[in-house]
């Protein structure tokens, strides 16, 4: 790994860094193929962090190096301001993690699965098992075998384990997975707790709606980069603005505003008219998309603004849906 | 360094895995229990048909044959389980996640492995032990023939010139200056008939005397027959049997570590000592001799205790491994060295595949 020489750093140093999490030029190859291509990541401590991207486009693998659970080939990293990896030991003592499917020993119970991970950390962490365990809603399944959990218990159980290290930081990769809906309320719940403690969590995750509900800041990587990152709101505030108008005559109030100068992309659907403006538009656009219409002689029944949402705006800026890089 | 709670919290996991525990106890055991029970109860319903169930000659096969080999197996599955199952049951990710060096996370496994290995393998010993002990013949069995045991050399002579008939027709004898005495069912026909070629009439005195000598050659070979196992032999048996174990257990979690898996290895493992071992500790191949020589069974062989035959069989006798014409030669300090060697270069490997896997 080509990292640069990182100095020592006191407790008090990496207490005093801003960022949870900070990379810079990450690199990963798993031969031809670049799994992570200069990564340039910055988490702010105290917050939910999103880490969205499409399929193979290198989620779990920056996971796995800011872990350490595989090398980088190139570029710095650090994790609660201790450099990794020279002080991971440092760093991971307050970092817990759930990467893909939690899988434990089938043969132990929940507890015992915890007693050993206690046991490779700190003395204290023995005392936080049953905390973590009553937390996550499986103290009364806690002595039973492993192999005879749900799905939605193990990822309850791996939540535990990393609570168990009493983290500042929380890693969870897909932690939805295998929940059912009341599941999904609770882990949300639980994250929101976590960050109101003043715990980060940073968790990767496909489904949009979860991420936009439980983050305040998200990072899109694509193809091994990180190409947008910031607060949702900020984000969502760049994307283009959609309208959605119902109105007599469709069709010759489509050809009146490409006449326009308004430079909006339109069409006409079952519900009227579709009109997509470019980020940035100013409102008063949609007050002279109005006044066209009805000086045309277009009977306007309805002109509604549509949210942005994260998912319409992750489609826009990811450049997977075949368009070549 | 591993804390106790680590080498605690991976002794329970280890002893946890139920069906491994049954097959490590059965057969480490197990084999030798039965084995020993069907003997007590054949020799005391059938006293005439079947011997004593314990004694030297059933101890010397059941540590040589049984224990020695088995412990082996039994050591290796287990140290190959301590080495593979975090990494396939998926636990190896969150351990590293503790920040907690690898090195420790290895480490761990060894104590932790030996605090069940050790007295499984000292309990089938115990047993083997006690009934050998305790069960043992009340005369001593030599060459076929009921003989007080542990006799000196005169006692041993002594008996003989008391016992000339038995002793010229059922002991072994190399050698000249012996009468020509034809052996009946009844012992020496020492009153030929009249006309026999080549016989002559033997006396009393001709007999004792020939029986003397027979003891004189036969004693050294008498005198390695024991009623039971000494004290000091089943202690440096003991200690030898635990050896051969924690090389299983240490190679066999190395193994299993390094190849990520636990069928594979333990099959190698069962492999080094049921086929390479006895085939690289006897076939003498002059350009191949340290490369034998460096295998760790042809090392344990030579370090068997005197007392006990080499494993494998083939003849030997129970002359222990050093000086054993049968085996490839290797001084006693080569061979600790070998042993020595195996268990740190499959620690380094296994704690190096270990520190540098993907998780």
């Amino acid at each position: 790994m080509s990292t640069t020489t990182v100095p020592d750093i006191s407790h008090n140093q990496a207490a005093q860094s801003r960022w949870a999490v900070e990379t810079h030029g990450l690199t990963k190859r798993f031969g031809e193929n670049v799994a992570m291509n200069g990564v340039e990541l910055l988490v702010p401590r105290g917050c939910a962090f999103g880490y969205l991207g499409p399929n193979g486009a290198g989620k779990t693998t920056l996971i796995r190096v800011l872990l350490g659970l595989t090398h980088a080939d190139a570029g710095t990293m650090s994790l609660l301001g201790y450099p990794v990896p020279k002080h991971r030991d440092l760093a991971l003592a307050r970092v817990g993690a759930i990467v893909d499917e939690p899988r434990f020993h089938g043969h132990l119970s929940g507890r015992e699965n915890l007693q050993i991970l206690a046991a490779a950390r700190e003395p204290a962490a023995r005392d936080r098992i049953e905390s973590s365990l009553e937390r996550v809603g499986l103290l009364h399944r806690a002595d039973d075998k492993v192999s005879k959990y749900s799905m939605g218990m193990r990822q309850r159980l791996g939540v535990a384990a990393c609570l168990i290290g009493d983290p500042e930081l929380l890693i969870l990769d897909e932690p939805m997975n295998g929940l059912d809906p009341a599941g999904m309320a609770e882990m949300r719940d639980m994250i929101v707790s976590l960050v109101a403690e003043g715990c980060t969590v940073v968790l990767s995750s496909h489904l949009l709606d979860e991420v936009e509900r439980t983050c305040d800041a998200v990072a899109i990587v694509d193809r091994g980069k990180v190409i947008r990152q910031g607060p949702i709101s900020e984000l969502l505030a760049g994307a283009s603005l959609a309208l959605q108008v119902e109105c007599s005559e469709p069709d010759r109030a489509r050809s009146l505003l490409e006449g326009s100068t308004i430079g909006a992309h339109i069409e006409v659907g079952p519900l009227g008219l579709g009109i997509t403006l470019p980020a940035g538009t100013a409102r008063e656009v949609i007050a002279e998309i109005n006044r066209i219409l009805v000086e045309g002689g277009i009977s306007v029944y309805r002109l509604q603004e549509i949210q942005a949402s994260l998912e319409s705006w992750f489609l826009q800026v990811t450049s997977r849906l075949g368009a070549p890089e | 360094m591993p804390t106790g709670a680590m080498i605690a919290t991976r002794f329970m996991e280890l002893r946890k895995r139920r069906g491994l525990m049954i097959a490590l106890i059965l057969v480490n055991i197990g084999i030798p229990t039965v084995f020993l029970l069907v003997r007590l109860l054949a020799h005391a319903f059938a006293p005439k048909s079947y011997g004593p169930a314990g004694g030297y000659d059933v101890y010397t096969g059941l540590c040589t044959g049984v224990l020695y080999v088995f412990g082996f197996i039994v050591a290796a599955t287990l140290g190959c389980s301590a080495g593979s199952v975090d990494l396939t049951e998926g636990m190896f990710r969150h351990l590293v996640v503790t920040g907690r060096s690898r090195l420790a996370l290895y480490l761990a496994r060894i104590p932790a492995g030996l605090a069940i290995i050790v007295p499984l393998v000292a309990a089938g010993f115990t047993i083997v032990c006690a009934v050998c002990v305790f069960a043992a013949p009340t005369r001593l069995n030599y060459d076929g023939v009921n003989v007080p045991a542990g006799l000196s050399r005169a006692g041993f002579e002594s008996w003989a010139g008391n016992h000339p008939d038995i002793v010229i027709c059922d002991f072994p004898y190399n050698g000249p200056g012996l009468p020509n005495v034809p052996c009946g069912p009844n012992g020496p026909v020492v009153n030929v008939p009249p006309g026999s070629q080549g016989l002559a009439q033997i006396t009393p005195s001709q007999l004792k005397a020939a029986a003397l000598l027979i003891a004189r050659q036969d004693y050294s070979g008498y005198a390695t027959q024991f009623l039971y196992p000494s004290d000091s032999l089943m202690v440096k048996t003991g200690l030898w049997i635990e050896l051969e174990a924690l090389i299983g257990l240490i190679v066999g979690l190395g193994l299993a570590s390094l190849l990520g898996q636990r069928t594979v290895a333990v099959i190698l493992m069962i492999v080094l000592e049921i086929i390479l071992t006895p085939i690289f500790s006897r076939a003498h191949i002059p350009h191949l001799l340290n490369l034998q020589r460096s295998v760790v069974g042809v090392a344990m062989a030579h370090l068997t205790p005197s007392g006990l035959p080499v494993f494998g069989g083939g003849g030997g006798g129970p002359g222990g491994g050093q000086g054993n014409p049968l085996l490839v030669p290797e001084s006693t300090t080569v061979a600790v060295c070998v042993v020595v060697a195996w268990l740190v270069a499959w620690t380094v490997l296994g704690a190096w595949r270990m520190m540098t896997r993907d998780a």
